[in-house]
């Protein structure tokens, strides 16, 4: 049942994934986004990482494809580039890249990742707060100033823009 | 692993499926918003000492609801020139998914709950980020002004709501240490109704969900005396109905998480079931939330923005704080 | 309620899945009165009963943009706040000073934003 859930969940993330690159309009490729975007945090509810999943669907599609729609909207009813046509070197390249990621795939296990976080089959939700507090506390500090600087650096760049 | 159709049987045959599909799951779903249709006109005719709907059965037009339901389902369809089909019906069809998702989450009794998820709190929160999305699609594909400027609306809007939405739900975690509802409602059991530490939280928990359910006092995006329902103006009578659904199934699960967050859940006294006190103190949250619709005049998109990110954000702070002291304790100065 | 060993989270998507079907149902139903031959005042859009005039999707709202660009940015923040209110208990006052610092870097940018998105005539 698992693996069907998976495979399912799989095929809708990519297919709407291709679907956001090579939609003809920019608003269908939008929605296809939030479509990927609700596989992926379908796949993490599949890994048992709940809480990365429930704030996967908050804000990438809450917050991030509002934003892509929005400004989608704004630029108006043209219509984005006709789909690339499939040539050789871009097959290859996915090729590459596929075999690039089943590779690594294959080669991740749960050894891959020595430390105190590997929790096995036993790792508790509520461990996640201590781990994030005490662990990862300067991470967290410079995750604030990244904040801060992408809503000023955002701001300011809107407004100049405007301005001309 | 046992066979796929003995697995579909035992699932048909199981209580789990009456879950589903009579209650809490869709059968009730549909009846009680039919009811609510009607509870709502009512009331809000009790308040500005009208009669309301009369006609629809002997006791008091009850029946409305389901009049209107059938009325609007046998309407043709019309879709306006110039719309996007797919997006004009597929967002109503998708918001009434979405609300029904929402239900699943909430448990009504010990035990009756479709979904008992580990993070249930974020996650209702998070599909319920989902609805201004869609409305903004809806508007969109109308091609016409009026629902554009709606599906705009609502999406300004959940800019000024969403985050102290989450933050007064914040305090509800830090006390009771976990993100899953029947475990809120199990520490509540334990230690009190979380309305007594929590009430700022819970004032701005009412607030900001009202602004998610779009009514009255925040109803911008479909304000029929400015902009003619908004994102709702062009769907015809089919669609209208599936349109009008997920407004009173959003009503409906806000009030069934405030009670769940605040007031205890299907806890009290044994003298009457669990599932009475559940519903009792969420129709006591719904007829609260339909008062402010008939009490209060709507705000300006401007005003909301600005009050959304000042005052309702600091308020959700200091409720935060308020929180950390009770559950860290005030140190010794 | 887990009650003949069948997965909660399946569950959940046989529920989602339910409605849907349900939905297409009605769906269905709803098609069967039709207009062979429309109007095309039929089709208009509405405009308080004037004739339509222009595209539909212009009267764009842009002079509240910052407040997205503001919102896009701070709803992580919820996310990280919700990590550590988890663990409250058990961090007890240790956890303090770094989500205070926390927030204080990131929301005293939230002013300054605040006054740029006030000042109307930029956008």
């Amino acid at each position: 049942m698992t693996d069907l859930t998976f495979l399912a969940l799989a095929t809708v993330t990519v297919a709407s994934a291709i679907l956001a690159l090579e939609a003809r309009d920019l608003v269908y490729g939008a929605a296809a986004l939030g479509i990927t975007f609700l596989g992926m945090a379908g796949l993490f509810f599949l890994l048992d990482a709940s809480y990365v999943g429930a704030f996967q669907i908050a804000v990438y599609i809450g917050a991030v494809v509002v934003l892509i729609l929005f400004t989608v909207m704004l630029v108006g009813p043209q219509l984005g580039e006709p789909p690339l046509e499939l040539r050789r070197l871009s097959l290859l390249t996915a090729l590459l890249v596929a075999l690039l990621l089943g590779t690594a795939g294959s080669l991740t296990s749960a050894a891959a990742f020595p430390g105190p976080d590997n929790c096995g089959g036993g790792c508790d939700l509520t461990r996640l707060g201590t781990t994030l507090i005490n662990q990862y506390g300067v991470p967290l500090e410079f995750l604030s100033l990244v904040l801060a600087a992408a809503v000023i650096g955002a701001l300011t760049l809107a407004k100049a823009d405007r301005k001309g | 692993m046992p066979d796929p159709i003995t697995q579909i049987i035992q699932l048909v045959t199981s209580t789990y499926f009456l879950e589903i599909v009579v209650f809490p799951g869709l059968i009730s779903i549909a009846i009680l918003g039919a009811f609510f249709t009607w509870f709502e006109r009512k009331l809000t005719a009790r308040v500005q000492l009208r009669i309301g709907p009369s006609y629809s059965s002997p006791a008091g037009g009850i029946l409305q609801g389901f009049a209107d339901i059938i009325k609007l389902l046998f309407k043709e369809l019309i879709i306006p020139e110039g719309a996007d089909r797919f997006f004009f019906i597929m967002s109503p069809v998708t918001a009434l998914i979405i609300g029904a998702a929402l239900l699943g989450l909430i448990p009504f009794a010990p035990g009756v709950q479709i979904a008992n998820v580990e993070v249930g709190l974020p996650a209702f929160l998070a599909i319920v980020t989902l609805s201004p999305t869609l409305v903004l699609l809806a508007g969109w594909s109308a091609n016409s002004k009026f629902p554009f400027i709606g599906g705009l609306r609502a999406l300004f809007q959940q800019t000024a709501y969403e985050i102290p939405l989450w933050l007064s739900a914040l305090g509800v975690v830090m006390i009771t240490g976990t993100l899953n509802l029947t475990g809120i409602v199990q520490f509540q059991q334990n230690n009190g109704w979380l309305i007594l530490p929590q009430a700022l939280g819970a004032l701005l928990f009412i607030v900001t969900s009202t602004a998610e359910m779009e009514r009255l006092p925040f109803d911008l995006p479909e304000a029929e005396s400015e902009i003619m329902m908004g994102w709702q103006a062009e769907y015809p009578g089919p669609l209208f109905m599936l349109v009008q659904g997920p407004a009173f199934i959003k009503l409906y699960a806000f009030a069934a998480l405030f009670s769940t967050l605040y007031l205890g859940g299907y806890l009290g006294p044994a003298i009457i079931p669990p599932i009475v006190w559940f519903f009792l103190k969420t129709i006591v949250i719904i007829v609260a939330v339909m008062l402010f619709r008939s009490t209060f005049p709507r705000v300006r998109l401007d005003q909301l923005l600005r009050q959304g990110w000042t005052t309702l954000l600091t308020l959700s702070i200091v409720n935060i704080v308020i929180a950390y002291f009770i559950v860290v304790g005030v140190p010794a100065i | 309620m887990v009650s003949q060993g069948i997965p909660e989270e399946t569950g959940y998507i046989i529920f989602l899945f339910a409605a849907t079907l349900a939905l297409v149902i009605t769906l269905r139903l709803v098609i069967s009165p039709r207009d062979p031959r429309p109007t095309p005042e039929k089709k208009a859009p509405f405009e308080s009963g004037q004739i339509a005039s222009g595209p539909g999707r212009t009267r764009f709202i842009i002079q509240y943009y910052p407040y997205i660009l503001m919102f896009v940015v701070y709803d992580v923040i919820a996310m990280f706040l919700f990590a550590w209110a988890l663990d409250l208990r058990a961090l007890g006052a240790s956890g303090t000073v770094p989500v205070l610092t926390f927030m204080v870097v990131a929301l005293v940018p939230l002013a300054y934003a605040l006054h740029l998105a006030g000042q109307r005539e930029n956008w």
